[in-house]
């Protein structure tokens, strides 16, 4: 047995659920999707699957380290598209995992934000191996009803009004990032700290490091220390906000003008996937940057996706969800980038928590 | 007639004995091999180097983390045999019809599930919890004691209710097999209560305290989950920062290095343990 085919048996109750009509089953062309749960719900892709006569069989990952290893492992021949981090992407290609993206099979990527088309990220010499697919903001949540301004940075870096009521995600890459913005080191520098630098960053995470109430590692964990009141402010992903929102509890999101992280997935095709495969594959990617995909993501997500196809299908309020009703919050963005000494910022992050 | 060494049973067992050796030992040498070697960006170099092992030396973060974790299995330790003593003694010697419902009642929290225990505690210790509410509405304290949830306090309760039953079941096995008429004959020569414990009840139980001992030590030396979600901005542990080198960092080698390093450790805990019990033992066939 292939050790493909060996991978599809193994996925059968994940395929089911995609494959949908039985018509589907005997589809010619079957495309193997490794990615988030979030972004391959059924309903997003069956106006995709009903028109063709394709089938995706997809395998969910829990972090983009999983997905790294187990591509690096040997997973790349059986996988015909990752979802890989923006930032991220060089560890592939560096690999030696990835094929260039064929624009002219994804004429939907013309309609990219500026942004991401102009970004160095995800590509190698010019060509572009992981094609920005969505995207978001990692901002500062707060208990609106506990907190008597809308904080920056510097609340987790100054004052003691709210010591052991803050929380900061347990990711050395984004901590060092808001330290360096906190300091006022620039994006082009940021990444590239010398010594003297990152000493800097280290001081003032050890001040950070006292006024936390704790490092959240999933979201989920930080939703419950809000509703609580363990915490009334952390460095967040965005689900919080809404959902405690909607539970009746008074939330802020504050969008520091020190920079905002933003994050971008992209969607990637790794090197062995050939012929109709990988046709079939490139008119998925096609699909997912087009308007009905996009719609249904920023409706049931929310999240944005990095074209622009949908957005004139969104209502105002839908847009100002996603962070696209007024897109110069992008002017403000610090994206996240792979530090070439980043085994020294994990190091350092950890000798700041084991302090 | 001379007998076979080995019989038709030990034949059978060979390959799943032989199966198990190799399922449980080739990672594990393959971690031991990783740990020679060095990282370039997402490059592994495969030439061999005690680099990784002279940073784990030379870095007073991970030594403090090493040294925290075993500190912490220690305490634990001696926390779970104070307490698992006089319960594992009531269980095997004052307990008869309900022996069987008492060993299951104290497995119970078990079938919970390690994150259902820690939020339990959360709801417990934290500031709306059930203990700061009390201590308020009984006009104790005015405010909420912060320090009682995501603190070394907070883990080591935690760990402690954790393990508790690992050592209480290897002290219950102990003092199952402990003979009343050696308490006896010490009695009737006068020995007094204290006597009794130090000179007879305790050597003879030492191998339960050991095993147990020995579980609970390097379940709590490998917990992460429980520091990582009670302990607070201190819940750090080697076991999350080999967990952040194999992840996020890409430093497989510096990872496996440290894994080994708390491997030996454990190895020779271990072997410290065998030997107790074997110096109990002798202790024991000298009684």
């Amino acid at each position: 047995m292939l050790r493909r085919d060996f991978i599809k048996s193994a996925m059968a109750g994940t395929a089911l659920g995609a494959l949908g009509p039985a018509a589907r089953a005997i589809a010619s062309t079957d495309i193997l999707w490794m990615t988030w749960e979030n972004l391959a719900k059924d309903d997003y892709l069956a106006p995709f699957l009903d028109s063709r006569d394709i089938s995706i069989t997809k395998t969910f990952i829990g972090t983009d380290d999983e997905q790294f290893a187990k591509l690096r492992a040997g997973g790349a021949s059986s996988v015909d598209l990752i979802t890989p981090g923006l930032d991220k992407v060089e560890y592939y290609t560096a690999s030696d995992l990835l094929q260039p993206i064929d624009f002219e099979k994804v004429p939907n990527a013309a309609l990219l934000y500026d942004t991401f088309k102009a970004t160095s990220l995800g590509k190698v010499d010019g060509e572009t191996y992981g094609i920005p697919f969505y995207w978001g903001i990692n901002p500062i949540v707060y208990r609106a009803d506990l907190m008597d301004e809308e904080p920056d940075w510097s609340v987790f870096f100054e004052g003691d009004a709210y010591n052991g009521k803050l929380a900061m995600r347990d990711y050395a890459l984004e901590g060092i990032m808001i330290a360096a913005m906190y300091l006022g080191i620039p994006e082009d520098e940021m990444f590239h700290m010398d010594d003297k630098q990152l000493a800097e960053i280290k001081k003032v995470l050890m001040i950070q490091k006292s006024k936390l109430r704790t490092y959240w590692n999933s979201i989920g964990d930080l939703t419950n220390l809000f509703a609580t009141g363990e915490v009334v402010c952390a460095f967040s992903w965005v689900p919080p906000y809404y959902d405690l929102k909607a539970k009746g509890i008074e939330m802020g999101m504050a969008k520091p003008k020190q920079g905002v992280i933003g994050w971008c997935d992209t969607i990637a095709v790794p090197k062995g996937v050939s012929g109709a495969r990988l046709d079939a594959t490139f008119e998925l990617v096609n699909y997912l940057l087009g308007e009905e995909y996009g719609k249904m993501l920023a409706v049931g997500g929310p999240y944005a996706q990095s074209t622009s196809a949908a957005r004139d299908l969104l209502t105002e309020e839908e847009q100002d969800k996603i962070f696209i009703k007024d897109l110069s919050v992008m002017d403000n963005f610090v994206w996240k980038q792979n530090p070439p000494r980043y085994n020294e910022w994990v190091a350092l992050w950890n000798e700041v928590k084991a302090s | 007639m001379r007998r076979s060494i080995l019989s038709v049973g030990d034949w059978l067992a060979l390959p799943v004995v032989a199966a198990l050796i190799a399922l449980c030992c080739a990672p594990l040498l393959i971690l031991l091999a990783y740990s020679f070697f060095q990282v370039d960006f997402v490059t592994i170099s495969h030439d061999l180097t005690l680099a990784n092992y002279a940073k784990i030396a030379g870095s007073e973060t991970y030594r403090s983390l090493i040294a925290r974790a075993f500190g912490s299995a220690l305490l634990v330790v001696a926390l779970t045999a104070v307490i698992a003593y006089p319960v594992a003694w009531f269980i095997a010697k004052r307990v008869h019809a309900a022996k069987s419902t008492l060993l299951t009642l104290l497995l119970v929290p078990l079938y919970s599930g390690d994150l259902i225990r820690i939020f339990a505690w959360r709801v417990l210790l934290g500031a709306e919890g059930a203990i700061n509410r009390s201590l308020m509405w009984l006009n104790v304290i005015d405010e909420p004691l912060s320090g009682l949830l995501f603190s070394p306090l907070a883990t080591h309760i935690a760990l402690t209710y954790n393990y508790l039953p690992f050592m209480v079941i290897g002290l219950w096995l102990a003092f199952e097999s402990l003979d009343d008429r050696w308490l006896e004959a010490a009695a009737d020569l006068g020995a007094p209560t204290h006597a009794r414990f130090l000179r007879v009840i305790l050597p003879l139980t030492v191998p339960g305290l050991v095993a147990g001992g020995l579980m609970v030590f390097v379940m709590v030396a490998g917990d992460y989950l429980t520091p990582q979600l009670l302990g607070g901005a201190s819940g750090i542990t080697i076991i999350s920062a080999i967990n952040d080198l194999f992840g996020t960092a890409f430093d497989w080698p510096l990872g496996s290095a440290i894994a080994w390093t708390m491997l030996s450790i454990l190895m020779l805990c271990f072997g410290l343990g065998a030997l107790a019990i074997r110096r109990s033992s002798l202790v024991a066939e000298d009684v």
